[in-house]
């Protein structure tokens, strides 16, 4: 499957300045595609535009084309539009239904939703659980679990619709570092394993380690995008609000000080 | 771990898990949640209904503590509704003691008041209600989960939107109190008073609801949107897992408790019995 | 005694009262419920230190941060601040001295507009109109929110949201300033005004101590280190020693890890440094001396 914007602009409701601007996208299938820029660039709003629920959900003026294999989704509702793409947001606990006792009702609250035979439900919430590694927290309250814990639940539950794209904003932002690795392990086993992913994140590192192309949004327009290697390489990041990856930095650091930078190499793949 | 081993055959088998439908430890508590919905009502209006001190008093004992003893939950039933008449009761006993228009018999006295026989007789009667009442609210609530009934509701035909917004209120308010706690901490921590006269505290509502309220409304939003995400939208039913189970048995006992206390009812109201 | 554009940074940050000398002695906290968040712990941090406190959830350092401004009183052993027992005050007293700026934003901004957020701390202290006003000016230049007075905090962004809350702490002027997480969700300006703030109000001779789980914050603007875990202080020293690896087993124990420049150091042979800068020039001077 593969999510096409072309063109795309957005402005919200009762704003008067438009927060996306003649965006292009294109989200191929297999693909885990990064989006980075620095706070208010627009990397939650095009989230929620390339998720349906900008405008469906919270209104606000839609402009340009989106399409799913070249089919123009502007009639479908937010239901049909959830099966295809599934968000997720940065709070772990807001994620949360509120209605399920046990984190495989949790899961399985999505499937239950769309009135699926039994079976299926049970099939589709097995399933996430196990494709999250997280078996093994099915019995658990949800409100109880850590914050990283409660961020897989909530992936879960989104593969439990099977979306054919997972579009991620920020997930690892409100964790501590233990939950940032859990998420980011469990991301990469998904990526390994072939999911459509497209992932806003602030924290260059995690970029890094899960996305083979990316994005740099600045005031609502693409302004970078390529081989996150080389974007996140780029001189231009620290203008355009993104922290380069602590390796990154170091290695400018060590240039800067006249330090030979491949001692850094040297250091990062021995040892 | 034995556990996770489980789960994970479980997974295996995606089988219904059995940790679903949470069975309860006695008999009493394996009931249908709505069985022990319409206990708990049909007792509480009977303890209205009946007159006397000898109605609700037996009522007590046998619609109340009877089963609580089956349940096992004698204690807790015990402590619980006593905490939860206490002041009704507090403040109906000292009423009635002191203050009962057709009191004669005089027991002792305080100062100009005095306490009457028939005031206390009365007060006992109301007493006994109040205990009876909060007895059976309490006896359902400590053998019911509130999220079974709604999903058993929920079978018998209750909207899908219906059976969420009140599983979800339930839900919500440890979590509001969590985050009003936090809210307080945040406040104090700049200087609001909340150890000082009752007027600086009261000044400190606002600082306190204020964003309790204006940040539950951008959580709202963003949860809505995570709902919305996961389906919730779509119209009509939803399909449930499991739901609580039912026995003819019971549907008969509900009907004819409600039958019971509708009679009772009329009867008292047309004077039939004292 | 308006401050003017001209004005220095360090004058702002001197205006304040002696910075008083904060200890906890013997400190146990039980929970309802049986919990055992702090194990006593002794601590002592005195005028004008930098502290930064680590270690994973639950390892007590959320119970100890409460206990710096008497929102949680000890189960045992007591908190004593400027040589007196904190139980002696009430919080809003103790806010005079300690303020804390908690991590979520969301839950403490209650007004209509950034100005009316910002005065509310210096406003329950009682502070007098022109030294509330210029409190408040400084503090929103500090976190780069001049010309945002009017705005409704909700408008902003959560990073710039963050910078209102500790705006709104900044200008109660306390001699002691706590930050919870300053540095989780914020965006890379964001992280850049804290810790330059974090510098300014250091270099004032106020004491900071944040809770953090940013080892590169810790190992780059702090000078003391304090590992906690299970409810109990298991390294407590300079950056430079508490992040070397001999102490990596202790570190991950509490789930942390040291940054990517104590990490390099290691591997490249360099010990006593665990900052990037650091690392720098211990390699330039040894590179020279070859």
């Amino acid at each position: 499957m593969t999510l096409t914007l072309a063109g795309v602009g957005y402005r919200y409701a009762g704003a008067s300045q438009a927060a996306l601007l003649d965006v292009d996208l294109e989200l191929r299938a297999g693909e885990v595609v990064g989006l980075a820029g620095a706070s208010e660039s627009g990397k939650t709003t095009l989230c929620l535009v390339a998720a349906g629920l900008a405008p469906r959900a919270i209104g606000g003026l839609l402009r340009g084309r989106i399409a799913i294999d070249g089919a123009d989704i502007d009639t479908w509702p937010m239901h049909r539009l959830s099966q295809q793409v599934g968000i997720g947001f940065q709070s772990p606990a807001n994620q949360l239904s509120q209605v399920a006792v046990t984190a495989f009702e949790e899961v399985a609250f999505g499937p239950m939703n769309l009135a699926l035979p039994r079976d299926e439900v049970l099939g589709r919430t097995w399933g996430a659980l196990e494709t999250l590694g997280i078996v093994g927290l099915a019995e658990r309250d949800p409100r109880r679990l850590s914050g990283g814990q409660q961020q897989l639940l909530a992936i879960a539950g989104l593969l439990a619709m099977r979306p054919a794209h997972l579009v991620l904003d920020e997930p690892t932002a409100q964790l501590d570092p233990q939950g940032t690795r859990l998420v980011t392990d469990a991301l990469a086993r998904l990526a390994t394993d072939g999911a459509s992913i497209l992932v806003a994140e602030q924290k260059a590192d995690v970029l890094a380690a899960l996305t083979s192309r990316t994005v740099v949004l600045a005031a609502g327009r693409v302004v970078l995008t390529g081989a996150t290697e080389d974007v996140l390489r780029d001189p231009r990041l620290p203008e355009l609000g993104v922290t380069p990856p602590a390796a990154v930095r170091m290695r400018h650091a060590m240039r800067g000080g006249g330090v030979d930078a491949g001692l850094l190499d040297e250091a990062l793949t021995g040892a | 771990m034995a556990r996770s081993d489980r789960l994970t055959e479980a997974a295996a088998g995606r089988g219904l898990p059995d940790f679903l439908g949470r069975p309860g430890p006695t008999a009493y508590h394996r009931l249908n949640p709505l069985t022990k919905a319409t206990i708990a009502t049909t007792s509480a209006v009977a303890a209205v209904a009946l007159g006397g001190l000898i109605g609700p008093a037996v009522l007590l004992a046998v619609a109340v503590i009877a089963p609580a003893i089956a349940a096992r939950v004698l204690r807790d039933l015990a402590r619980t509704s006593v905490l939860l008449a206490l002041p009704i009761a507090i403040s109906a006993l000292v009423v009635n003691l002191f203050f009962y228009p057709e009191g004669q018999t005089e027991l002792f006295r305080i100062g100009p008041v005095v306490a009457t026989a028939e005031g206390l007789r009365f007060a006992l009667e109301i007493l006994a209600r109040i205990m009876a009442i909060s007895g059976a609210v309490t006896l359902f609530y400590l053998t019911t989960h509130s999220s079974d009934l709604v999903i058993d509701l929920e079978r018998r035909g209750i909207s899908s939107r219906v059976a969420f917004v009140a599983n979800a209120s339930v839900q919500t308010v440890p979590a509001m109190v969590e985050r009003a706690g936090q809210i307080t901490d945040a406040q104090r921590a700049r200087g609001l008073d909340t150890e000082g006269s009752v007027w600086r505290r009261l000044r400190g509502i606002v600082p306190i609801v204020g964003p309790v309220i204006l940040g539950s409304i951008a959580e709202v939003e963003e949860r809505t949107m995570a709902l919305e995400a996961r389906g919730f939208t779509r119209p009509g039913r939803r399909t449930l897992l499991w739901a609580p189970a039912d026995r003819l048995a019971e549907s008969l006992v509900r009907w004819a408790l409600l039958v019971g206390v509708v009679a009772l009812i009329v009867v008292r109201v047309t004077g039939i019995l004292p | 005694m308006r401050c003017g554009a001209g004005a220095s940074t360090r004058d702002f940050w001197t205006r304040h009262l002696p910075v008083p000398e904060l200890s906890l002695e013997g400190v146990v906290h039980v929970y309802r419920g049986g919990v055992r968040a702090l194990d006593g712990v002794d601590l002592r941090i005195g005028a004008g230190e930098r502290v930064a406190m680590v270690g994973q959830n639950g390892s007590g350092k959320s119970t100890l941060l409460r206990h710096l401004n008497g929102l949680l009183r000890p189960t045992a052993g007591r908190v004593v601040i400027d040589g007196t027992d904190m139980l002696r005050r009430h919080v809003a007293e103790l806010a005079a001295i300690v303020g804390v700026v908690f991590q979520d934003p969301d839950r403490q901004i209650f007004a209509g507009s950034v100005i009316e957020e910002c005065r509310f701390g210096p406003r329950n202290l009682g502070r007098s109109r022109g030294v509330l006003a210029e409190s408040v000016e400084e503090a929103l230049a500090h976190t780069g929110l001049t010309g945002q007075e009017a705005r409704n905090p909700y408008d902003l962004g959560h990073s710039r949201r963050k910078l209102l809350a500790l705006a709104s702490v900044l200008a109660m002027r306390t001699p002691i300033l706590v930050l919870d997480e300053p540095t989780t969700g914020q965006d890379r300006a964001g992280a850049e005004r804290v810790r330059s703030i974090i510098d300014s109000v250091a270099a004032a001779g106020r004491t900071v101590i944040a809770v953090t789980h940013d080892m590169e914050l810790a190992a780059e603007h702090f000078e003391r280190v304090v590992v906690m875990r299970s409810g109990s202080v298991i390294l407590d020293g300079p950056p430079g020693e508490v992040l070397d690896e001999a102490h990596r087993e202790h570190l991950s124990s509490t789930n942390l890890e040291p940054p990517l420049a104590a990490q390099l150091a290691t591997r490249l042979g360099v010990r006593g440094t665990v900052t990037e800068s650091g690392l720098v020039a211990a390699l330039r001077s040894s590179a020279a001396s070859q």
